[in-house]
């Protein structure tokens, strides 16, 4: 609990987004823990399958319940299926940042970043996962780089 | 107090100390004075009795401590069934079968199934996964143009979204004996199987003390007479300390000890404790190397069923097969078992276990083991060495082969028979052909290129046999597979190359340091003159690849190398531009890996979940990428390795693949055609061929004529899908006319789509797309 509240004041601080939240379009996307409340929700595509939006649904419900592992499994059913699905990467990425496991959090935000065709929306997110990373990291100069993309995005 | 005591003992320790020695000496020189059989006989009770005192020991240790040694069981990958999954209503016939599941003509039990053409009616069998708990379901799923249509569950009568079924077991890592057993507790065994097995076994059990003399006698009896009869002279108890400590001789030394162990083991335990070990211990089978033992595994084996849901028939005939498990296979000698089993269901009546209606009815029943699965394809020697030594980085040996782990892998045990399929076919036609006689080797990966999970693979050409594990050991040259890391290098200096510059292809001749000429040739023969950097890559020109290497320089081709996930030192010579090193077909897997997905090196992976024998998660192995090179370089050489399988040097598997797949590889060919390569991929497939000798004898094939058609073949029975238009951030795909090299169009009469960094792309229209300059 302590890491989550952490995870979001450290979200904040790098990020500046606390006056960035929008309301969520529809509740069929995946959250996991209070650090997505401070960005844009990024919701799969229209042309993401009803499997595979079961299976999302049920890493969302065991990422709230802390089961982060049981998560993690069930993301990567949805990505066999899917695997240039840009959105669910983004979503493991999300998670290995909840499991503390910064640099690989990086990494998948990028090859969502590289399937993300035009999703200026699900760059921004990614980007901004790739600052908090680098801020993990002691990488100020990195992180206030990844920042301007997140801005750069956003427009 | 102590002091109180010392005291007392001193006067007591004085007078008797004297008399004692006398004592002793008149007593042993009274024994020195006995005759010496007397001596000898007193010797050899107090040998006996230190014996006995030794195999007391040993029984009590070895058998409180007992834990049988559970072997870890290795599953495939469970399939997971959706609308619109790519599966032919026969490729998932083969997988129930596969799971061992019964064809009935009303399913009703987990694990069976009807089929009606390209409708299944299936009771999936619940499992436990690392994820939670699947549960049993009845199912109808119907095929359509091989792939599910549509998928129902018709206990609650509403459309399913996935359906996972139970993965198919493709092995276990054994202690050195083989043996496998699923335990049980006496409780779970049915009364019927105790009353069996006490009937035909050792009528007496509850009275006898470990041996049973009226046992013995009658079977001496029955051997003197030679008037045949079903009981032995051993008790359960004696069967069991023969399988537990003793060896299968029949020497008097061995049943002496089986004796005394026997009485040991009685007058230590209680029958319910002899009986439980029985049940988990005895030996009812063979599955390949794996030794069946124990009622919990059998029941599983021969009726798919656990212990508790067998009925009187079948629990008569495991019980008939105790006898020899190998003399009553129920699948070579059904009759012969038949006749054992009602047998057995005689003497059950006879001894009152059962009643005269039961056994009649029960005689009616045919035997009612499942398939024999030992038949179906499950032996899979090189994906289970793969997995072996990835555990073996994070399990002991003994681990590994006691604690009974559930190893759940990548492997998609349909694209392994495909692949073998190739193997029995393809290669051995390349075999015959080229008068190799048998010698033909052969390895294929195949893995999927976004996370890297390995889904099958082939170490020998002759599938099935276990050794040398060319897959991972074949250290081979690997040709012209290495020139995509050539051009790659070029192709990250986006500012400096794209693919329309030009390289020269006329002839080169370099000294090595020991000052000899080396002047490598193009496998045409022929020289090209100035082409451009794609034309090189496409028709595989080894002059120009050499001079662009050259002039790129040894360090950054290897650094490029490295960061495609080739971890081994590349020697500076002109000759690796060739592709003159070494590399295991697993190591070239993993640098086409990081080509197939876009820059992203996924570490190769067998394993996705390690969980514990009463299935609590253990361990994940999660896909973890890294981007090593950057994405719009790789989707420009991408775009190169697409056209090397529509006009390059892998347009042959066009023989196999319709022209609307779109695919990318590469062809390698080492010298004298003593190695065939072909390293290719689809959206949903990474395949790699090698093909060559043992003894690196010329095959007489290249990559083209060799690895690419069984590549091809392969890849028809896979039925890959197409890879997507390239669409990176950055980088535009343009058509470019031949003619001028300038961008082309729809009417140009010869067109090839190149893919360009944004800003390196020509700036002008050819003539025949209207010329003038582009507009950004």
């Amino acid at each position: 609990m302590l890491n989550r509240q952490l995870l979001v004041i450290i979200w904040v601080l790098v990020a500046g987004l606390s006056a960035c939240s929008t309301a969520p379009e529809k509740e069929q996307g995946f959250e996991v823990g209070d650090d997505a409340q401070t960005s844009d929700r990024i919701l799969p595509d229209r042309r993401t399958s009803k499997t595979v939006l079961a299976l999302l649904d049920n890493a969302r419900s065991a990422a709230n319940l802390g089961q982060l592992s049981k998560s993690e499994s069930q993301l990567e059913r949805a990505m066999r299926i899917e695997p240039r699905n840009a959105v669910l990467w983004h979503y493991l990425a999300k998670l290995r940042l909840l499991q503390e496991r910064t640099d690989e959090a990086a990494e998948l935000a990028a090859r969502s970043n590289s399937l993300a065709r035009k999703n200026r929306k699900l760059m921004a997110g990614n980007w901004q996962i790739i600052a908090h990373a680098r801020y993990q990291n002691g990488d100020m100069a990195g992180a206030q780089k990844a920042q301007q993309k997140v801005e750069q995005f956003k427009k | 107090m102590a002091r109180r005591l010392t005291r007392k003992r001193k006067p007591i320790r004085k007078l008797p100390k004297r008399r004692f020695k006398r004592s002793r000496y008149s007593r042993l020189g009274r024994f020195f004075n006995w005759p010496h059989w007397r001596k000898l006989i007193i010797g050899m009770i107090i040998l006996l009795l230190a014996y006995v005192v030794y195999l007391d020991v040993i029984i009590r240790i070895s058998f409180e401590g007992k834990r049988w040694a559970l072997p870890a069981h290795v599953y495939a990958r469970p399939l997971e069934i959706y609308p619109g999954l790519k599966l032919s209503a026969s490729q998932y016939n083969l997988e129930l079968e596969r799971l061992g599941y019964r064809y009935h003509f009303n399913p009703g039990n987990p694990g069976t199934y009807n089929r009606q053409n390209d409708r299944f009616t299936v009771i999936k069998r619940s499992f436990q996964f690392w994820d939670g708990l699947e549960l049993s379901r009845k199912l109808d799923i119907r095929f359509d143009g091989g792939q599910v249509e549509s998928l129902r569950d018709l206990s609650e009568d509403k459309e399913l979204t996935l359906a996972r079924m139970d993965p198919p077991r493709i092995g276990g890592i054994y202690p050195a004996h083989h043996e496998d057993r699923i335990l049980i507790q006496l409780q779970e065994a049915p009364g019927l199987l105790r009353q069996a097995l006490i009937a035909v076994e050792d009528r007496n059990f509850q009275q006898h003390i470990g041996l049973d003399p009226r046992a013995i006698a009658r079977a001496i009896w029955v051997n003197f007479t030679g008037s045949g009869g079903l009981q032995g002279g051993s008790t359960l108890t004696q069967q069991l300390v023969k399988n537990f400590f003793l060896s299968n001789k029949r020497t008097l030394w061995r049943k002496f000890n089986e004796a005394i162990m026997a009485l040991l083991l009685e007058a230590h335990y209680d029958k319910d404790e002899i009986l439980e070990a029985y049940l988990n211990e005895v030996y009812l089978g063979q599955d390949g190397r794996r030794a069946i033992h124990g009622f919990g595994l059998a029941s599983r084996f021969y009726f798919d069923k656990p212990i508790e849901k067998l009925n009187l028939p079948e629990i008569a005939l495991m019980v008939a097969m105790i006898r020899g498990p190998g003399y009553y296979h129920p699948y070579r000698y059904p009759d012969r078992l038949l006749e054992r089993r009602n047998l057995v269901l005689t003497l059950m009546n006879e001894q009152g276990a059962i009643e005269k209606e039961s056994m009649l009815s029960a005689k009616q029943q045919p035997l009612g083991v499942i398939q024999d699965r030992t038949r179906v394809g499950n032996h899979y020697p090189a994906f289970m060495d793969l997995v072996r030594r990835q555990l073996k980085r994070d399990y002991r040996e003994e681990d590994l082969t006691s604690e009974g782990l559930r190893i759940f892998t990548t492997f998609d045990p349909w694209v392994q028979s495909t692949i073998e399929q190739t193997a029995d076919s393809r290669i051995a036609m390349l075999d015959q052909q080229h008068g190799l006689k048998g010698e033909l080797q052969a390895a294929i990966i195949v893995a999927n290129p976004s996370n890297g999970e390995i889904l099958a693979l082939l170490g020998n050409s002759k599938p099935g046999l276990a050794g040398f594990n060319r897959a991972l050991d074949a250290q081979r040259p690997v040709g012209s597979l290495i020139k995509p890391a050539v051009y790659l290098t070029a192709l990250e200096q986006a500012n400096k190359y794209n693919l329309l510059s030009l390289v020269d292809d006329s002839p080169i001749s370099l000294q090595d340091t020991a000052g000899e000429t080396w002047s490598p040739k193009n496998y045409d023969g022929k020289s090209h003159g100035k082409v451009p950097m794609y034309q090189a890559l496409v028709n595989s020109y080894n002059q120009a690849t050499v001079r662009l290497g050259m002039w790129l320089g040894f360090e950054a081709i290897e650094n490029v190398l490295y960061r495609l996930g080739v971890d081994k030192r590349i020697p500076p010579y002109p000759s690796m531009l060739l592709g003159a090193i070494e590399m295991s077909p697993m190591d070239i897997a993993q640098m086409y890996q990081t080509l197939a997905a876009g820059g992203f090196r996924t570490p190769l992976r067998a394993i996705r979940e390690v969980m514990t024998a009463d299935g609590q998660p253990l361990q994940r192995y999660p896909i973890n990428v890294q981007q090593t090179i950057d994405s719009k370089s790789i989707a420009v050489l991408s775009s190169v390795m697409q056209e090397i399988m529509r006009s390059g040097t892998g347009r042959g598997v066009r023989s196999y693949l319709s022209d609307n797949i779109e695919l990318a590889g590469k062809t390698g060919t080492t010298d004298e055609l003593r190695d065939s390569w072909f390293a290719g991929y689809s959206s949903d497939y990474l395949g790699i061929v090698w093909l060559g000798t043992d003894d690196n004898k010329p095959i007489h094939l290249s990559g083209s004529s060799g690895a690419l058609q069984v590549w091809g073949d392969m890849m028809q029975g896979l039925r890959p899908r197409s890879l997507l238009p390239i669409a990176v951030n950055g980088v535009e795909v343009l058509p470019i006319d031949l003619d001028s090299y300038l961008v082309g169009g729809s009417e140009c009469y010869r067109n090839i789509t190149l893919a360009f960094v944004e800003g390196t792309a020509p700036e002008f229209y050819a003539d025949c797309a209207g010329g003038g300059k582009r507009q950004d």
